[in-house]
């Protein structure tokens, strides 16, 4: 049934990707990205319409046998290929190790796929099945993803003239990008494990390619780092096919989440579960793999966009969402918990030291992903709500935040927090969008927060898992409330002028705020009409719930009694009001009734930012001030040696406890 | 939400702030005697803040109302959650915006008093956040729910099961109060070295309204007292009111400490006090 849109969500991009990278002409790339974007979309918004109308919640699309033995042949060719360019990538650049890695990853593929070595290959009829977890990251992928991709048509014009290319790489990298969106959409939709594998691996070429773009020593240097670290998750992965087609004898993937209540958690299966956590891991840039994600800021902006927000990072915490029911209420799952509660912690703790712009908010998404990974493992039927939950939230808040930061960058021609004081006389648009996407991130009523309270109601039977939670909740305010009073910095008389943005650039970000509001505004909706029906759908044994009503949402335990609720609808009229509120304000002081600030002298007659001052000896003295940092205890030289080692020995303590199982 | 609660909601909203004000002059008289003074009268605090609503309006920057205004509105929000009972780990977040929106308009100009006293705010956040959150911890540890409506139903006082967690909130209630000695985000005495810290460049009615929600936050922070002494309130009240009288003796007998020996102090004995009692609520079966 209606396979065209199933095609349409993989080939589209693949299409406008190869039309991107064979006509090289601006104006046509333009109409290619802007119909590719309506035109994902319209296959999210077909989708979206086909489950609403499915009576059981799933859209299956079973294949013929032969049809499906084609692409099954054709699935091993690209797995050829694939292996075969990223180890001539580890030899050109003489990087051993993805060399290394990458016949690490060949040996047991071929014996395995090929050779027939371990056995017959159980693969599932239903190629692709779409339930709703599948569904909204489809949404994110084929929304979030063209948007930033509209985005990028503005930014790398900017972005080249600053390079002073001769000859534009623009095909080049919108090819890479469209790929990249066609490579996630098939990863979430497919039910094999083993194509699953191919998607998986593209991801990480791609980000490989975008990461080392610009081509300068660095980039490259950082996108090889990419590769190895992720090709790390690949053998854990294709290893973990193996195991799984032994001990379940299917590599359907749903059948792997069900395998949990049939008591079967025993022999290699635990195993396997382990390894594809570590693929997640890697993939979502966990500690200790979280340095291949801080490299990847040198790429341009939009690259950051998409990783950090709903590609490449999303699809490690997909996987361990997906495959989480198996292991609710195991050891393995309280330690996946653990893992993912320490890196919440971790990053958020060192985020306080960087005044970097985009480094904070790459430890920022490592701390989300954390805590996402974190209520996976928790496993209960609230924390997997709260897990795909902030999934969305993330997904768009911080898209929204690093085109926000791209954008200011090449505003004021600085990432660094302390450089954006003031900015909004220069760039108020920006700003104020800015500002709400760093509020959602953190203060109620908007969606993150949210998440993270249902994290800290479900964890309440883990003592450590909830400990890290609410140190990492409190390390959270501190950097972005720091970061959100420099961006408000004003002088007290002002001169605004409104930035000059092109198009694509205001528009994407305009979109990004509206998704912002309305998923957080809309939580109650999103949740029942999504997140209920798969939460519900998953074979856990818990049977606590999560109830959206109309003014909230509300925490049942399985006897109906209420023990957790907020109206959150209630708080999003205040701060609508406030936000009426702010144009009356700043029209109703008259000029005359605006005072510099109090110095520590006489302020300087015509400095009208309000930072001047006469000290003794009539001299003019400036006022400088300074966030906090505390490099000596947050800095990244302290903590990343120790949370390393800490991280690592989890990462072991969990396979050694998988393995003994 | 049935009218019931509307009504309750409202009476809150009128009664807290005549309570606060209240509590407040009472403070600055006791205080005064401590000093030797004859001290204002107890409705004193009133007259201050009608007087600042009708000064003339003057501003540093055109938005700081704004933040004052979301710094009031959540902090009310917070008491109604309260007051109706309603999810205790929520209202401590909402409490947090209340305080983050403070620190927004007191970074939002480019005084440097304002600044470090916002840096200080921060830094306090960071250290009683945590204790905070660990006390709605215990909390559904000893009554199986996050509700505040769970407390009044739970048959004995919380304190019975949580006295180091109490211990831990009575000491955090000093940092959030921002009473001597840990006054270091905004000072009592205009001429010292923070000036005024946080609140250096607020007036007139901006002032009004940020001394209206710290008596809506004074209300609140004595409620959440009353909790560990639920049953029955008026022990619960008394009990309130001596912390409070603790609080203004501790006040008038200590100097201001540095902001890292709060902080360290704070994550080393609140965090843990607060801890050690959690670890043995979780080992009672």
């Amino acid at each position: 049934m209606d396979w065209y849109i199933l095609l349409a969500a993989i080939l589209l991009p693949a299409l406008s990707a190869a039309l991107c990278f064979t006509i090289r002409n601006q104006k046509v790339r333009t109409a290619v990205v802007s119909v590719s974007t309506l035109s994902l979309f319209a296959v999210a918004g077909g989708l979206i319409a086909l489950m609403i109308n499915s009576p059981d919640g799933k859209i299956v699309f079973q294949m013929d046998e032969s049809v499906l033995e084609v692409i099954s042949w054709l699935i091993k060719g690209f797995d050829l290929l694939l292996f075969g360019y990223i180890a001539y990538v580890g030899l050109k650049h003489k990087k051993a190790i993805v060399f290394v890695l990458s016949v690490l990853q060949f040996i047991p593929w071929a014996l395995f796929e090929i050779f027939g070595v371990f056995g017959k290959v159980y693969e599932p009829e239903k190629a692709f099945v779409i339930d709703n977890l599948s569904l909204i990251m489809i949404m994110l992928v084929s929304i979030i993803g063209p948007i930033i991709t509209f985005f990028a048509i503005g930014y790398m014009k900017e972005h080249e003239h600053h390079l002073k290319l001769k000859v534009s790489t623009q095909p080049r990298f919108f090819m890479i990008l469209f790929v990249f969106l066609g490579a996630m959409n098939a990863l979430v939709m497919t039910d094999n494990l083993s194509w699953m594998y191919l998607f998986w691996e593209i991801t990480t070429l791609c980000s490989f390619l975008l990461i080392s773009h610009d081509g300068t020593e660095i980039a490259i240097k950082n996108g090889l780092k990419a590769l190895w670290i992720n090709s790390l998750g690949g053998v854990a992965f294709i290893i973990a096919i193996i195991l799984v087609n032994c001990s379940l004898k299917t590599l359907s993937i749903q059948a792997i989440s069900a395998s949990g209540m049939q008591g079967a958690f025993t022999g290699m299966l635990p195993v396997a579960l382990g390894l594809l956590c570590v693929a997640g891991f890697t993939k979502s840039a966990q500690f200790p793999f979280q340095s291949w994600l801080l490299g990847a800021m040198v790429a341009p902006t939009p690259v950051s966009a998409l990783l950090h927000s709903s590609t490449m990072v999303k699809a490690g915490v997909y996987l361990i969402v997906r495959i989480s029911p198996a292991f609710s209420g195991t050891i393995l799952g309280q330690l996946v918990a653990v893992v993912g509660g320490f890196t919440f912690v971790a990053a958020s703790a060192i985020a306080i030291s960087q005044s970097n712009a985009k480094k904070v908010l790459a430890y920022s998404t490592i701390a989300n992903l954390g805590l996402i990974i974190c209520c996976a493992g928790i496993g209960t039927r609230i924390s997997l709500a709260a897990a795909i939950l902030l999934m969305v939230f993330h997904a768009v808040s911080k898209g929204l935040l690093f085109l926000c930061v791209g954008t200011i960058e090449q505003g004021i021609g600085s990432r660094d927090i302390e450089d954006m004081q003031g900015l909004f006389k220069i760039m108020p648009f920006t700003t104020v969008i800015t500002v709400i996407g760093m509020i959602s991130m953190l203060l109620p009523p908007f969606g993150v927060l949210i998440t993270k309270w249902l994290a800290i109601e479900s964890a309440v039977h883990q003592p450590l898992v909830l400990l890290f939670i609410i140190l990492g909740s409190a390390l959270t305010v501190v950097f972005w409330a720091k970061w959100i009073g420099i961006i408000l910095t004003m002088s007290y008389k002002p001169k605004y002028s409104l930035e000059k943005l092109t198009v694509s650039m205001k528009a994407a970000l305009v979109m990004l705020i509206t998704f912002v509001m309305a998923a957080s505004m809309g939580i109650v909706p999103l949740y029942n009409q999504f997140i209920r029906p798969q939460v519900i759908s998953f074979k856990i044994a818990d049977k606590q719930e999560l109830v959206g009503t109309g003014m909230g949402i509300l925490l049942k335990k399985a006897d109906e009694a209420v023990y957790g609720s907020f109206a959150s609808i209630l708080f999003f009229i205040i701060i609508l009001a406030l936000m009426v509120t702010i144009p009356f304000f700043t029209n109703r002081i008259k000029p005359s009734r605006m005072k510099p600030p109090y110095l520590c002298g006489n302020n300087v007659d015509d400095d009208y930012k309000g930072i001047e001052f006469i000290g003794p000896g009539d001299k003019i003295e400036s006022v400088v001030v300074r966030n906090y940092y505390m490099e000596s205890v947050f800095g990244e030289k302290q903590l990343t040696l120790w949370v390393n080692i800490v991280a690592g020995a989890l990462m072991v303590i969990m396979l050694g406890v998988v393995i003994g199982l | 939400m049935s009218i019931n609660n509307l009504l309750i909601a409202f009476i809150a909203i009128i009664a807290a702030p005549l309570l606060g004000g209240l509590l407040t002059g009472i403070d600055r008289k006791i205080t005064a005697r401590m000093q030797n003074r004859f001290g204002p009268p107890i409705i004193q605090p009133f007259y201050d803040f009608f007087k600042l609503i009708g000064k003339q309006g003057i501003a540093v920057n055109q938005t700081q109302m704004v933040y004052v205004l979301g710094h009031l509105l959540f902090a009310i929000g917070a008491l109604v959650m309260f007051v109706l009972q309603q999810d205790l780990l929520m209202l401590m977040f909402v409490l947090a915006f209340s305080a983050v929106s403070l620190i927004m308009g007191a970074m939002s100009v480019r005084s440097p008093y304002s600044k470090i006293g916002a840096q200080r705010e921060i830094m306090q956040m960071m250290a009683y956040e945590p204790v905070l959150l660990l006390m709605v911890v215990g909390v559904y540890k000893t009554t199986g729910s996050f509700m505040i409506s769970a407390v009044f139903q739970h048959d004995k006082p919380l304190l019975y099961s949580l006295p180091l967690v109490f211990l831990s909130f009575l000491y955090v209630l000093t940092i959030k109060l921002r009473k001597s000695p840990f006054d270091f985000a905004t000072s009592h005495h205009g001429h010292q070295e923070l000036i005024k810290g946080l609140t250096t460049e607020f007036s007139g009615s901006q002032l009004a309204l940020i001394e209206l929600t710290h008596w809506f936050d004074l209300v609140l922070l004595l409620g959440l007292i009353t909790l560990f002494f639920a049953q029955p309130l008026w022990v619960g009240i008394i009990i309130a009111l001596i912390c409070y009288f603790f609080e203004i003796v501790l006040d008038n007998i200590s100097a201001r400490v540095t902001w890292q020996w709060m902080v360290k102090v704070t994550w080393v004995a609140g965090i843990g006090a607060a801890l050690v009692n959690i670890v043995w609520m979780y080992l009672i079966p």
